[in-house]
């Protein structure tokens, strides 16, 4: 798995440069006291990572990598691992600037609040990454962009319209009870369903035909 | 003689392509040129054999082991070029390096750049950058470099300049020379072929029309010209196919000494590959 790795991290590399300028940018801003970016560079490392499929797919290193040894079961791991991987290096670069940020901003350290943000940002990312490759795999990046762009459309009407008439109450007093276990409770869904996704994948993935 | 690759009633059906019970073997040590004109299931046979696609019915063998029991240990004694190019182009051959090594047990990092350096391949070069030639030699090196029992290479050759060709080729009859390995080399550039193939084996419209030795194909086999008041005093079982040209008929026999022995037609041709390909796909039984 780790050559597979290596390899996605060789295609994405280019768009480093672009993260660690955005990183800088969401620095200064904090600084500057101006809006907090922070949640944007999980997501960009997602969306680098999406590209990565792009790049396989235009140059058809696909039907390559099922040549090479363990190759289904392999690329199809790499790219949840390495896409973990990039989300928690991001996620703790930007924890820690924002604890830099804070205390010169405060002179105090509100850990308690940054973390339960990040953590926010990193189920937020997971999410994105559970159900976008499963539909990549099935359907192709080009698709499954489209097909994502229709899903948080048709999720946001359903959600103000929702909102309109359902009285949200009972899921604030829900969330109240299992406060306390919130953070252990998101951290379980998150292994859960993306271990879910990738098993999703990977039979998705077997049964290709290139 | 020990077989490295067995192929049995192998098939496969698309809405408008077929497979057909393709069976065929390439003993250890051999170069077998597997040649048919475009769609004639060359690529369909080699996917099948490397798992890219999964074959209606059949049996396949690699080492003497099941090619999807024992795929992992398969796949490492394989050295493989496809068809289509496969290296992500925003890679360098440096990048190809690092990931074969982490891929393959046996990654000779030495004997690649050895080979980049013979071809004037660039290490840290974007493969982007490469003319087509030039990525197809990378591809085949990558190929060798693990060190393959078994190479399986899917036109390797087109899209190279006739000097690039024989560079190549070269170095697939050294390898053989140096190495226990053993080729499966599908190609529309039958020329190629006929210098270095120890088998030939012709697959058309899904199926294997002759799997043979090159020697015993070209030596045996051969071309007869002849008028038209000749052609119909020939039996129908002394030849295989026959065309008729605008001045004559060209007519494929099985064994050219035979049927000298038998008729007094005097001019039969050697045979070549792509005489061989175009009677048998565009001449009459």
């Amino acid at each position: 798995m780790l050559g597979f790795i290596k390899k996605d991290l060789a295609m994405i590399k280019s768009n480093f440069k672009l993260l660690g300028i955005l990183t800088i940018v969401y620095f200064i801003m904090g600084l500057l006291k101006e809006i907090d970016i922070s949640f944007i560079l999980p997501f960009m490392s997602v969306m680098i990572m999406i590209s990565s499929f792009s790049y396989d797919n235009y140059n058809k290193w696909d039907a390559y990598s099922i040549s090479l040894p363990d190759g289904r079961k392999n690329s199809v791991k790499a790219k949840y691992v390495t896409t973990i991987l990039l989300i928690l290096i991001v996620s703790t670069i930007v924890t820690i600037l924002s604890f830099i940020i804070s205390y010169v901003n405060t002179k105090t350290i509100n850990y308690e609040q940054i973390l339960v943000s990040m953590l926010g940002t990193i189920f937020g990312t997971l999410l994105v990454l559970t159900f976008m490759y499963p539909v990549i795999y099935k359907f192709g990046v080009e698709k499954a962009r489209i097909g994502i762009f229709l899903v948080v459309f048709i999720l946001v009407i359903i959600g103000g319209f929702l909102s309109q008439y359902v009285n949200f109450s009972f899921v604030a007093k829900a969330l109240s009870i299992i406060e306390n276990y919130l953070v252990v409770i998101l951290i379980v869904i998150a292994i859960l369903m993306v271990y879910i996704s990738y098993i999703i994948s990977k039979k998705i993935f077997s049964k290709k035909e290139f | 003689m020990e077989k490295v690759l067995e192929i049995k009633n192998l098939c496969k059906k698309y809405d408008n392509f077929e497979l057909k019970g393709v069976t065929f073997d390439l003993p250890k040590g051999m170069i077998m040129g597997f040649i048919g004109e475009n769609g004639a299931g060359k690529t369909t046979t080699i996917k099948a054999i490397l798992n890219i696609i999964n074959p209606s019915s059949g049996k396949i063998k690699i080492f003497g082991l099941d090619n999807r029991m024992e795929e992992k240990k398969i796949k490492e004694d394989i050295g493989v070029v496809l068809d289509d190019m496969f290296f992500p182009e925003i890679l360098t051959p440096n990048d190809i390096n690092n990931t074969m090594k982490s891929i393959y047990k046996n990654w000779d990092s030495k004997m690649f750049y050895d080979y980049l350096k013979e071809f004037s391949l660039l290490p840290n070069k974007q493969i982007k950058t490469f003319s087509k030639g030039m990525r197809k030699k990378l591809e085949i090196v990558a190929a060798l470099s693990h060190h393959p029992k078994l190479l399986i290479l899917d036109e390797p050759t087109s899209g190279l300049d006739p000097i690039a060709r024989a560079e190549v080729i070269q170095i697939f009859q050294s390898i053989l020379e140096k190495e226990d390995c053993s080729i499966l080399l599908s190609s529309h550039i039958t020329t190629d072929l006929e210098h270095v193939a120890d088998y030939i084996t012709f697959i058309n419209n899904g199926e294997i029309v002759l799997s043979k030795e090159t020697d015993e194909l070209l030596n045996n086999y051969g071309i007869v010209k002849c008028t038209e008041k000749e052609f119909n005093d020939i039996n129908k079982k002394d030849y295989i196919r026959y065309r008729k040209t605008k001045y004559e008929y060209e007519i494929l026999v099985e064994n050219k000494k035979k049927f000298k022995d038998k008729y007094n037609i005097s001019i039969i041709d050697k045979l070549t590959l792509d005489d061989l390909m175009v009677l048998m796909i565009k001449g009459v039984e």
